[in-house]
């Protein structure tokens, strides 16, 4: 009994190489040798223009709050350093 | 966040009301253009249009309004002139790198690549890296980059006829200038809109610019009068 079950375990294990060829299991895309030129990219692979329009407002909207940050970071460093030389000013009795 | 007190801005009567219709302007215009006909051929991407031209422009406004405070200065030597020019620089900057992003971010839906070595295109990189090269000049420039970068602006608001007048003179894959005054009313309305709000947007921000500048400029009287 345990001579018929290795044969038979034997048998499936050689069979399994030969059953992947011959269709089971998905196949590898073929290797492509030159590329072909087309004029209009088909229907699937164009690209969708949501993100492009997205990203353009994103980046419009980004953009200028990120200005506006620095020049209200840079006028309030130069707020403050008015204000402390006006004092400085101030108890030396120049102003 | 903001780093400053408001009140203690003394920003001038009308900064505060449009600064606020700006605001409300830019919050109105999605659905402007959102109800905005599609483009024929583009479709929705040709909607970046509605915030690329009016940042293109303003990035041209820029570089003429650096160029005339410039030529004052140069010719004229008031201080203040130099001020405007480097605020005016700053946002050539910023509105030409806008312009320098959403362009592509069109261009790769609507000519199927990010970039070409079109006459605009490449006419708008060079002014937009003139006005680069002035705040890199001002900034790392030392004694006597004011004059220099002034120069360097010249160049820069010469090369803006050439920029708008590119696409009406060379062949090029970019959308001639007669694209914007033929537009029905359905493109048309809220591209000006967008205009305005750019337009409005342009004045506050160089105002406030102007504005750190000029206490930039006290900051160094007053320094001088305490070492006196």
């Amino acid at each position: 009994m345990k001579r018929i079950l290795a044969i038979v375990v034997l048998g499936i294990v050689c069979a399994m190489p030969a059953a992947a060829q011959s269709g089971g299991a998905p196949q590898q895309p073929q290797r492509q040798d030159e590329f072909v030129p087309i004029s209009q990219l088909p229907p699937q692979d164009q690209l969708p223009a949501a993100p492009l329009l997205i990203s353009a407002y994103i980046v419009v909207l980004l953009a200028l709050f990120a200005y506006l940050v620095s020049v209200s970071r840079r006028l309030g460093a130069v707020q403050r350093e008015v204000e402390r030389l006006e004092g400085d000013l101030k108890r030396s009795g120049r102003a | 966040m903001w780093g400053f007190t408001w009140t203690k801005l003394h920003m001038p009567k009308w900064f505060t009301p449009a600064a606020i219709v700006c605001g409300l302007m830019f919050a109105a215009s999605p659905l402007l253009i959102a109800n905005a006909d599609y483009e024929a051929t583009m479709g929705l991407v040709q909607k970046i249009f509605y915030y690329h031209m009016p940042s293109a422009s303003m990035f041209l406004i820029s570089g003429i309004v650096c160029g005339i405070a410039s030529a004052f200065y140069l010719f004229g030597g008031n201080p203040r002139y130099d001020r405007v020019a480097w605020s005016a620089a700053e946002l050539a900057v910023l509105f030409g790198i806008i312009t320098l992003i959403t362009g592509p971010l069109w261009a790769r839906k609507a000519w199927g690549t990010w970039w070409l070595w079109d006459v605009r295109l490449t006419a708008s990189l060079m002014g937009w890296m003139i006005s680069v090269a002035y705040l890199l000049v001002r900034r790392y420039g030392g004694a006597g980059s004011d004059k220099l970068a002034a120069g360097l602006a010249l160049f820069g608001m010469a090369n803006v006829p050439f920029i708008y007048i590119s696409v009406n003179y060379w062949r090029t894959i970019h959308p001639p200038t007669s694209v914007v005054p033929t537009l029905p009313a359905s493109m048309g309305v809220p591209l000006w809109f967008c205009f305005a709000a750019f337009l409005l947007l342009f004045i506050i921000l160089l105002t406030l610019r102007l504005h750190l500048e000029d206490q930039r400029a006290r900051v160094d009287a007053l320094h001088l009068a305490l070492e006196d």
